[in-house]
């Protein structure tokens, strides 16, 4: 398991953010919005790990890139370090950027084909001015490099001379050329071959253990995310479900959506594995632009209500979890 | 076990032209497919899994060089040198695609004609294949769909296949590999670009199928999860061959290639407490420049020198075990000695 | 069917010692067989590849050799006349002969060479430049910014271009510059569109949002990694448009607008030879011949680059 957390270190305070988006079709048409990420709330403390899952389209990756502004928030706060970002630009915001990087998901399209990795590696340097000789810099990302088990004298090669793995190591020695103190990690693995992935995972531990960095790590690879996060918290249609200790969630969640999901998750083992009994989901995953009043799972919910229609179910806390559901409530009360 | 061999491949190679050199993709792999069963082909992306299966079917890019001492599919030859000329190669193998043998893709909306109407698309091959008139066609079609679970199959005939969803569309992809009854279906990580959902429902159908139809599977995948819960045997490849091959409780529980090793102890399972990742360290060979020896090399734990020179032959355990490592030579005791057994 | 290789490992695997472990510095698990190699050089070989591509190039290199080098070493200048030897035909003082004012032929091409060609090069260069920062300004930005700009494009691109010529020819008089000037009035406007496309496909790239989280500025994201990223197509459109002006500019010449007597281009040339196309056709060949080479050369040179340069010709 992963370094120490000091729980009364906020690194990043999220609360009641939203991002929707425009999804009006032509200039007359009827305005749609897009609510990509609705109403969520969390804090990760320092040298956390803390891991989002949920299948595509559920707003996972939106809410990473809105918490980097690559995305604006429609409302609510970003905190970083007790500062709100959410609303900041320009030079303000740009040195908030040196505290918060990210590793994209797919490490073919995420380093520009035309730089060497030296370049590359450089550039967050350069962009924020930390060394004033090339020499500095030059040190430096062999020093990164190494540090992510690559050669230094890789340093003049382009990225598509490496594998899928060897990419993603180039673009996590970028995101720490800055000494961030959070990175999200939006599914850094699932583009990776298998052995690759433990590799990745054990670089990212090992890193977290040196330099006290805290993480938000978005994946639809169960097995990884509990491995790796010390909470997670479970994402249906824009909206956080379920929260909690990582290993109490895995081994009895308790939203109806968390347990679907965790029963799907295929086991490596042929015994075990055959015999799961799985809770199969009935329907599909309804359009973010018209979410289902009231609790938005409740149209696949095997345990829906009438109350579940009406009102949207609020987080609550029971013991260490929080999760927002009329019935869980119901049997808490 | 030969008596009910459905697919058997000997001395499969694979090379491809490429501006650099030519890749050795595939380097003389032997295996075959059991009527009925689920064979998994588990490898890493460049370890020939997939080109190994494609050659097999024909469907190899013009840059790719197939050879083999033998293909073998229901007792009928499929090897493009047992033909003269590709044209009659290419006739017999129409006749087979889509048909006894069929495929589903990694992803669906890159084999689905967007223009096309799903209904179009199912029947296609049925009216290829057989004498059935386009009404008939179509009731088989009605029937496909209701088999992989699509609610009111006669309306989303005469829809276009972006009003389906990912895993409906790969549903349709498996009726459409249904639509002849296969006696061999390759399937081409299915799963891979669904959610883990989904995927369950894909994977439940596609062994539900299998057994009802008495169709064999070959499942390529990189997902160790996905083999445990579907297959009954397992081939690993690694750097274009097979180093180990057996049953699935073989493969899980008594695997001996320190590459099969090495990739259980870096998947996680979710129902045990935590245990620390032991990643293998590294990256596939360069195809380009195949090692010598054993593919694994340099990746190794128990490397020896031995393995930099000569691949090893292969050990065979039991009627399905077999695995192709020096460890397994007495001599190695004698060395160093210095792996765990 | 053991080989002798095999054979030799078959001895040696005898060799106990063999079986002993192998260090982790014999191994090389980050081994990469690919040659390291820039894009240009792998660009640069798939163009060699291109027989009629290297055949332009070479000839337009040996164009801009003659036309820097040509007239300081030729006897002769442009303007020379030479009334004993008027409408000569080709012989060892003149290859080309001479016109009815006895100016040596080959010089006044090589001289025409210079003004067709830093005509077309010029233009190329100044519509790249202004294509460049408007398509990418557009593409990067988006919007209603966007919107604006690129119907102002639209309207600059529906006049037709000799009109802008008369007016500038009206304004400024004849002379290179004003030629110069007509051709890149609406000469950038493909150029624009191209990159404009090209940005905007290429913003949502991971690599450009990596850029942004870094905190880089637009024009960084903007120049260093979209606009480097769409360098084929844009080297591409360049070398399509020197020839389009080199012939605008000859085509110019020859009705009579443009750069004024006694300075030589390849269309006022063709335009004196007119006359006297009964008599010398010769005359009428030289210029015609060297408008057309080299517009067919830099038509392969683009064709080539374009098939170098765009990575899905490529395996």
């Amino acid at each position: 398991m992963p370094a120490n957390i000091v729980k009364d270190e906020v690194v990043l305070k999220v609360d009641h953010l939203k991002t929707y988006f425009d999804a009006t079709k032509g200039l007359f048409a009827k305005k749609q919005t897009v609510k990509a990420v609705d109403d969520v709330s969390f804090e990760i403390y320092k040298g956390e790990t803390f891991g989002l899952v949920g299948e595509s389209g559920c707003g996972k990756s939106t809410l990473g890139r809105t918490i980097v502004k690559i995305y604006e928030p429609t409302a609510g706060s970003i905190e970083i370090n007790g500062r709100d970002i959410a609303g900041i630009k320009g030079d303000e915001l740009k040195s908030f950027r040196k505290d918060i990087q990210y590793i994209f998901q797919d490490p073919y399209a995420s380093l520009d084909p035309r730089m060497t990795v030296g370049e590359i590696i450089k550039e967050p340097m350069k962009i924020h001015g930390i060394y004033k000789t090339e020499e500095e810099m030059d040190a430096r990302v062999s020093q990164l490099l190494r540090t992510v088990g690559l050669k230094p004298d890789h340093i003049r090669r382009y990225p598509h001379e490496f594998s899928g793995g060897q990419r993603q190591r180039i673009s996590i020695a970028r995101t720490l050329a800055l000494d961030p103190k959070f990175i999200i990690c939006d599914e850094p693995i699932s583009a990776l071959d298998v052995s690759i992935q433990a590799q990745i995972i054990n670089l990212l531990e090992q890193i977290q253990r040196e330099l006290d960095i805290s993480y938000l790590f978005i994946a639809h690879d169960l097995s990884m995310v509990k491995h790796i996060s010390h909470r997670i918290a479970v994402m249906y249609l824009g909206q956080i479900v379920e929260l909690g200790e990582s290993h109490e969630v895995y081994t009895n969640p308790m939203h109806p959506y968390s347990q679907a999901l965790l029963s799907a998750v295929p086991v490596p083992d042929p015994v075990k594995g055959k015999e799961k009994e799985r809770i199969m989901l009935q329907g599909e995953l309804p359009s973010p632009i018209d979410p289902p009043s009231g609790c938005p799972f409740r149209t696949r919910c095997p345990y829906a209500m009438e109350r579940c229609a009406g009102e949207r179910p609020q987080m609550k806390m029971y013991g260490s979890r929080q999760v927002a559901c009329f019935k869980v409530e119901e049997e808490n009360s | 076990m030969e008596q009910n061999e459905i697919l058997k491949v000997n001395g499969l190679t694979v090379d491809f032209a490429t501006e650099q050199g030519t890749v050795h993709a595939v380097r003389d792999i032997s295996f075959a497919v059991r009527e009925g069963e689920i064979l998994g082909v588990v490898g890493e992306s460049g370890s020939g899994k997939s080109v190994s299966m494609y050659s097999v079917m024909g469907l190899l890019a013009d840059n790719g060089t197939v050879t083999a001492e033998k293909i073998e599919f229901d007792g009928q030859s499929i090897n493009a040198s047992d033909y003269d000329g590709k044209r009659s190669y290419e006739k017999t193998m129409q006749s087979v695609r889509g048909n006894t043998m069929s495929m589903i893709f990694q992803d669906p909306m890159t084999f689905l004609n967007p223009t096309i109407t799903i209904g179009k698309q199912l029947t296609e091959p049925i009216l290829n294949h057989t004498k059935l008139t386009k009404g008939q066609a179509r009731a088989r079609a009605v029937e496909l769909m209701t088999l992989v679970g699509i609610p009111s199959p006669e309306t989303r005939l005469d829809q276009y296949p972006f009003e389906f969803s990912g895993g409906m569309r790969q549903r349709i992809i498996i009726a459409m590999a249904l639509a002849m009854s296969p006696k061999l279906i390759i399937a081409d990580e299915p799963t891979t670009a669904l959610d883990v959902t989904i995927q369950a429902q894909v994977l439940d159908l596609i062994k539900e199928l299998s057994k009802k139809m008495g169709s064999a599977v070959i499942m390529i995948t990189h997902d160790l999860g996905v083999v445990a819960s579907l297959c009954d045997r397992i081939n690993i490849m690694y750097g274009g061959k097979i180093v180990e091959t057996g049953t699935d409780k073989e493969i899980f529980y008594t695997p001996n290639h320190p590459y099969t090793k090495g990739l259980l102890a870096c998947i996680k399972n979710p129902e045990e407490n935590d245990k620390d990742l032991v990643p293998i360290p590294g990256s596939p060979p360069d195809l380009l420049k195949p090692p010598a020896g054993c593919p694994f090399v340099d990746r190794c734990e128990s490397a020896m020198k031995i393995c930099k020179l000569k691949m090893p032959p292969e050990t065979v355990f039991s009627d399905t075990h077999k695995s192709a490592c020096w460890l397994n030579d007495a001599r190695a005791e004698k060395g160093v000695n210095a792996h765990a057994r | 069917m053991e080989n002798q290789f095999d054979k030799k490992l078959q001895d040696i695997e005898a060799d106990d010692a063999l079986f002993e472990k192998l260090e982790d510095s014999e191994k090389d698990s980050e081994f990469i067989a690919v040659e390291a190699k820039t894009y240009f050089q792998d660009a640069w070989k798939n163009f060699k590849k291109n027989k009629l591509a290297t055949i332009g190039l070479i000839f337009i290199c040996l164009m801009l050799l003659l036309a820097v080098f040509g007239p300081i070493f030729s006897p002769y200048t442009y303007d020379q006349q030479d009334l004993t030897s008027r409408n000569a035909l080709p012989s060892l003082q003149h290859p080309f002969g001479t016109d009815k004012f006895g100016r040596d032929i080959f010089v006044r091409v090589m001289y025409g060479a210079r003004i067709s060609l830093s005509v077309g090069f010029a233009s190329a260069f100044i519509n790249l430049i202004i294509g460049v920062v408007y398509g990418g300004f557009c593409g990067y930005f988006g919007g209603k910014l966007d919107m604006v700009l690129m119907r102002l494009v639209e309207i600059i691109y529906s006049v037709p271009t000799l009109l802008y010529v008369i007016l500038v020819m009206l304004i400024f008089g004849s002379n290179i510059f004003s030629v110069l000037l007509a051709i890149c009035i609406s000469g950038w406007v493909g150029m624009a569109r191209q990159v404009r496309a090209q940005v905007m496909s290429l913003k949502e790239q991971e690599y450009a949002l990596a850029a942004k989280v870094m905190g880089a500025g637009d024009s960084r994201i903007l120049f260093k990694h979209l606009v480097v990223n769409s360098i084929g197509p844009i080297i591409v459109t360049t070398t399509h448009m020197v020839p389009s002006a080199i012939f605008t500019e000859s085509f110019l010449a020859f009705v009579g607008i443009g750069i004024s007597i006694p300075q030589a281009s390849w269309g006022t040339m063709a335009s004196e030879a007119r006359g006297l196309i009964m008599n010398q056709p010769i005359q009428m060949v030289w210029p015609v011949l060297a408008i057309c080479l080299t517009i067919l050369s830099l038509n392969f040179i683009g064709d080539g680059l374009n098939e170098a340069l765009d990575p899905r010709k490529r395996v």
